[in-house]
């Protein structure tokens, strides 16, 4: 009791009953089909991370998701809610796959960076567009992601269809990127797990020290908590907050540069997986420390990689995970019940320890 | 043979309804304070059991019912989280779309075992205006739920300015403390407008588009109407009658692009399809900070028992 303060103890009682309720309501729409919840998620968990190949696909699938997840972070941490993730994603791996299938010549040590390079920079650009309707006009930020997601998918198929068509792929795509840009590759049997891991590894630690170790970080934090506060103590909270957005926006894109460099070598018409809308979950649930998005991405991997041995094992489809995460999300948003239901929870316990106390 | 001036009226009004009843039941909900961006979630349930019910029931009609009682139902869980316990609006609806298309898709596959459901009764026609001598031809050719959806706009048009009601969910959306002092009780207020009003336009706006203009389910049925519709509430100014023109114009260069496909093979349609983004982004970046927001809009309202 005493080595944890009563508010983070608060906290991860709160993440505790919330995936509690969910995994509750899931079971209970389990039962409801016919099918066992706990042979459901056995096969869930056997399948993301049963065998190496399970394993290495599940942190492959993580990678995506904890760049998109620390960009949600980043401006959550200065009280935005970006949820322009996905469109930011789509426009750096557009950005990223003209650089490695246009620029020819390079070695793989200056093209690769140089590609990714170019996927932050077209996520940021693209969240330049909300963070000026946000400084110039006051604009609803939520609203103009939303647009821009939408947008984001149009302008893919569109540019794919109309200028970067490789007439010889089978599907609709772009040229195969050339071989100095794909990421290097740590391991290769039973599948491949490339250098993305690291580096979202090691962005995740700079965000780590960015947010707790940095008075740059503190401030952005102190304009996450309190706007006013922070403009009244002297702090430039335009500047954090339109920051915060293009650093989401760049690490966003990063993540699109990462999924097409390291895994599909092309840009596919109508690729949009919805890694920014995992993000939100992962973002809110660890409270937007790194360690915790980690952690949750990994498991949001997991439910991806593992969905597909579960509708082969236990006959329900795939299509739960949407369920799951859906079902999730919406008790995140019930964030403030649950922190009372806790607290209330604590209080009680608070309440004993100090009437025994009291009595010796 | 029709010239292409009657086919690009007939579309655009096809394409917009949906837009413009998920529109108006979304004002509902921002004007008492609500925020809903769960709006293509209630979409998407509410075209799902409308389908449900047209199949279980062999007809469109307890289809049309049963659409609406989807949207109802993801409303409802909507206001319980926002309305009866304070959560956060935005992820509420953003939890709610993912939710619905993720049990819509999963309830289409184990009921029909394939992600499209069998073909059911539709409602594309109104046959009885068919009678009405000169324009009947052409009134004939709209979805009955076409003529629901201008009866929906004059009433709640009405609803709005002169019922006391109407008056009470402006009141809670813009000042809920002094709402609450003048006897009004929030909750209820924010309640009957999100799960009422605005589950009865999203499960309608769900079933025209799943039997109202075809007769199935499929994944990405909605495809971003929903979010056109939140965006048509932001650009019309919370005023039904400017929301209803915002819808129209998306609905035009909806129908404009499926003609552009049709008739210049060599423009891509998705230039034409992004054509309402930009100038909806456009709009938005000359309109401003929008002083027509109800103020209260996306604050919970505490109930006394779960404050701290």
């Amino acid at each position: 009791m005493k080595l944890l303060s009563r508010d983070k103890l608060a906290g991860a009682l709160t993440t505790i009953l919330i995936l509690f309720s969910a995994f509750v309501v899931i079971s209970i729409l389990l039962l409801c089909i016919g099918v066992s919840p706990l042979s459901t998620f056995g096969a869930l968990f056997k399948g993301a991370f049963g065998s190496k190949l399970g394993l290495i696909n599940t942190i492959q699938k993580a990678v995506p998701i904890c760049l998109c997840a620390l960009g949600v972070a980043v401006a959550k941490q200065a009280g935005i809610f970006n949820i322009g993730i996905n469109g930011q994603m789509i426009i750096g791996s557009i950005a990223s796959v003209i650089t490695a299938v246009y620029i020819k010549g390079l070695p793989t040590a200056i093209h690769v960076p140089l590609c990714l390079i170019a996927g932050m920079l077209g996520g940021a650009l693209y969240a330049l567009i909300p963070t000026l309707g946000y400084l110039w006009r006051r604009l609803n930020i939520l609203v103009l992601c939303l647009l821009m997601n939408t947008m984001a998918v149009k302008i893919e198929t569109w540019l794919i269809y109309a200028y970067f068509k490789d007439p010889n792929a089978l599907t609709n795509s772009t040229y195969r990127i050339q071989a100095s840009s794909n990421l290097p590759n740590l391991v290769r049997t039973p599948a491949r797990l490339n250098i993305g891991f690291i580096i979202a590894l090691i962005v995740s630690a700079i965000m780590y020290i960015y947010f707790y170790k940095t008075t740059s970080g503190f401030e952005l934090r102190a304009v996450g908590l309190n706007n006013n506060g922070a403009k009244y103590a002297g702090i430039n909270t335009k500047k954090y907050i339109s920051s915060s957005l293009l650093i989401g926006g760049a690490l966003a894109g990063l993540a699109g540069a990462i999924e097409v460099l390291g895994t599909y070598y092309r840009l596919y018409v109508g690729f949009s997986p919805a890694y920014g809308f995992d993000g939100i979950p992962i973002s809110l649930l660890s409270g937007n420390n790194p360690i915790g998005i980690i952690i949750g991405s990994i498991v949001f991997g997991a439910l991806r990689v593992g969905s597909s041995t579960m509708q082969v094992k236990v006959g329900v489809s795939s299509e739960l995970v949407d369920v799951i995460q859906g079902v999730l999300i919406c008790f995140i948003a019930l964030e403030y019940l649950f922190k009372f239901a806790s607290n209330k929870l604590l209080g009680k316990i608070h309440h004993k320890e100090a009437a025994n106390v009291k009595s010796i | 043979m029709l010239s292409l001036f009657e086919t690009m009226i007939e579309a655009t009004i096809r394409l917009s309804v949906p837009i413009i009843l998920m529109a108006i039941g979304n004002q509902f909900a921002e004007k008492a304070g609500v925020m809903n961006l769960g709006a293509e979630g209630m979409m998407t349930m509410g075209s799902f059991t409308a389908v449900l019910g047209a199949y279980y029931s062999g007809s469109a009609v307890v289809g049309v019912l049963a659409g609406i009682v989807g949207g109802m139902l993801v409303a409802t869980i909507h206001s319980l989280n926002t309305v009866e316990f304070g959560g956060n609006q935005n992820i509420s609806g953003l939890g709610l779309n993912t939710l619905a298309a993720g049990l819509s898709a999963f309830l289409c596959r184990e009921l029909f075992s394939s992600g499209i459901t069998p073909s059911v009764q539709n409602l594309q026609r109104t046959e009885i205006l068919r009678k009405i001598p000169l324009v009947g031809h052409i009134l004939s050719r709209f979805s009955p739920l076409m003529y629901i959806s201008i009866i929906i706009i004059i009433v709640s048009l009405l609803f709005m300015k002169k019922t006391t009601l109407g008056m009470r969910i402006v009141a809670v959306g813009d000042d809920p403390t002094a709402a609450e002092t003048a006897g009004i009780n929030v909750w209820n207020v924010r309640h009957l407008a999100v799960c009422v009003f605005c589950g009865i336009c999203g499960g309608l706006a769900g079933a025209y588009l799943s039997i109202g203009q075809l007769s199935f389910f499929q994944d990405d049925l909605v495809n971003g109407k929903g979010m056109l519709a939140v965006i048509a509430v932001k650009m019309g100014k919370w005023n039904i009658g400017a929301l209803s023109l915002v819808a129209l114009m998306f609905g035009f260069f909806d129908a404009l692009q499926v003609q552009i496909q049709i008739n210049f093979p060599s423009v891509s349609p998705e230039l034409v399809e992004l054509i309402p983004y930009i100038v909806a982004v456009i709009a938005l970046f000359i309109s401003g900070e929008n002083s027509a927001q109800p103020k209260a809009l996306t604050q919970p309202y505490l109930k006394n028992k779960y404050k701290f």
